[in-house]
């Protein structure tokens, strides 16, 4: 759910941080998540979580 | 390498390529002709092949493009049911309250990287991708693991590319909450 043109909530910010690890962002969207993260620790948390992820899963097989 | 002890270690590896060949292809059967063939191609190659210490790596290397082979041959399967997938209505609903917060907050993880050295971490995560729905899981490995880019995948699996983020984070929130429970918030890791 969007809550304005700068400010999104976490379920936004969610669907950004998965969608920047497939495309880089738009400018706009670039900067709400951005700012997000910087007030909101537990999706600054999700984020370190996903990254975390990914490269676990390449480690696979390996 | 001489050819009898690179043929012991490819077959020594032959589980391990059999159980992610599963998890990537979710068909049993594909999945044996995949290794058996990757296994022959590293035999008919082994010649070209030196050294012992990356023979898994070049072997897994091999396998990754034997997968995207059979994913060729079984496109109309794979496809079918990524769109069917893809079109369920299975939503993230019960992860957020209706304003857009999470319904419980994200635990600490710590430093999640200690994890990469156990064996057991490994062995939940593959059960996690495991549990997500067929195409789920393809569209993350092909992702993550093949990491093809999204506009290959939508063509691999044929659906369109709004639906092929839909089932990327999809996959990536799911596994995050398999993670936390069977892993991160258990005393396993301890």
């Amino acid at each position: 759910m969007k809550h304005g043109w700068v400010l999104i909530s976490c379920r936004h910010a969610h669907e950004l941080l998965s969608a920047r690890m497939d495309q880089p962002l738009g400018t706009g969207d670039r900067l709400r998540l951005w700012l997000h993260l910087r007030i909101c620790a537990m999706c600054a948390r999700i984020e370190r979580q996903m990254d975390f992820i990914r490269s676990a899963v390449q480690r696979l097989g390996r | 390498m001489d050819a009898d002890a690179l043929h012991r270690s490819l077959e020594g590896l032959r589980p391990t390529l059999l159980r992610i060949a599963r998890l990537q292809l979710r068909n049993d059967a594909w999945a044996e002709d995949t290794v058996s063939e990757t296994l022959l191609a590293a035999l008919e190659g082994a010649a070209g092949f030196a050294g012992q210490a990356q023979v898994k790596t070049w072997v897994v290397g091999i396998l990754k493009h034997k997968i995207i082979d059979q994913f060729r041959r079984g496109a109309r399967e794979v496809s079918v049911e990524a769109q069917m997938e893809a079109a369920g209505v299975e939503s993230l609903d019960e992860l957020y309250q209706p304003g857009g917060h999470r319904v419980s907050p994200p635990l600490d993880w710590g430093n999640p990287e200690e994890s990469l050295s156990r064996t057991q971490f490994f062995e939940v995560l593959q059960a996690c991708v495991e549990h997500l729905p067929a195409a789920m899981g393809r569209a993350f490995l092909m992702r993550e693991w093949l990491e093809l880019d999204t506009a290959q995948i939508c063509k691999e699996l044929g659906i369109t590319s709004t639906n092929c983020f839909v089932l990327l984070h999809r996959a990536r929130l799911r596994l995050r909450e398999c993670l936390e429970m069977n892993w991160f918030a258990t005393e396993q890791r301890a």
